[in-house]
């Protein structure tokens, strides 16, 4: 049975259930592709001395997945070899050590497959509207990239 | 008349996620923020630190004149922090 013509294919996804690794691999693989870089963004326990409970994730759900698709063609356009690439991102609360964001890009050698998954990250962070909030034992804070170009350096 | 949408930190501060706010159809950016603020004088302590995005793209508060249609979307964005 012939292969059908596996056409280059972005997978977007916002979602407030656990990601799954397996999932998102097996989105970008391909018969034409030897390489799959992914990158996994997991919460940690602790910041600045703080014990983090939880982080909550919410997003402008719309143009989130609009600034991704844009990095998707950036990305098309960098590494033009580069196969699948798929961004699954976790809204809502989201537990220590699981994952907030799981980013697979495929390509028949993986230079660009490695490079597209940072780029990818990279810019996720500068640009696309999702925000983070840590919770802590006796408060919260919502977080800033230091990618954003529009954040208050200064705080 | 613009629906604005506010989201995390301008979401607690304004106290609501959403709402339409009739403002003129040319206004610099800036002059959004004001109007904004009028109706929510909480806001004000994060006007350095937030853009706004008008119909999906992205504006900084300044002299940028928009020029805004019945129904379109003006989002306020506080720093961003996904991944």
């Amino acid at each position: 049975m012939e292969e059908s013509e596996d056409v280059p294919k972005d997978f977007i996804k916002l979602k407030c259930e656990k990601l799954s690794v397996d999932e998102v691999s097996e989105l970008v693989v391909s018969p034409y592709c030897g390489a799959v870089s992914l990158f996994i963004g997991t919460t940690r326990n602790n910041f600045e001395g703080k014990k983090v409970i939880h982080l909550e994730y919410e997003a402008y759900t719309s143009m989130a997945e609009t600034e991704i698709k844009k990095i998707c063609r950036d990305v098309r356009q960098k590494w033009p070899s580069v196969k699948h690439i798929a961004v699954h991102h976790r809204l809502g609360v989201v537990p220590i050590t699981e994952a907030s964001v799981i980013i697979a890009v495929s390509s028949p050698h993986r230079a660009e497959s490695l490079e597209a998954v940072m780029y990818c990250i990279n810019t996720l962070k500068a640009s696309v509207p999702i925000w983070k909030k840590e919770i802590y034992e006796d408060e919260y804070s919502w977080k800033e990239n230091k990618e954003c170009f529009w954040a208050n350096s200064e705080k | 008349q613009v629906s604005v949408l506010y989201f995390a930190r301008s979401a607690e501060l304004a106290g609501l996620r959403c709402e339409t706010l009739s403002v003129p159809r040319e206004i610099t950016s800036l002059q959004l923020w004001e109007e904004i603020v009028k109706a929510h004088p909480r806001l004000a302590v994060i006007r350095d630190q937030v853009v706004f995005a008008v119909r999906q793209e992205y504006v900084l508060l300044g002299d940028q004149l928009l020029v805004l249609q019945p129904g379109d979307e003006v989002a306020i964005i506080p720093p961003i922090s996904g991944g």
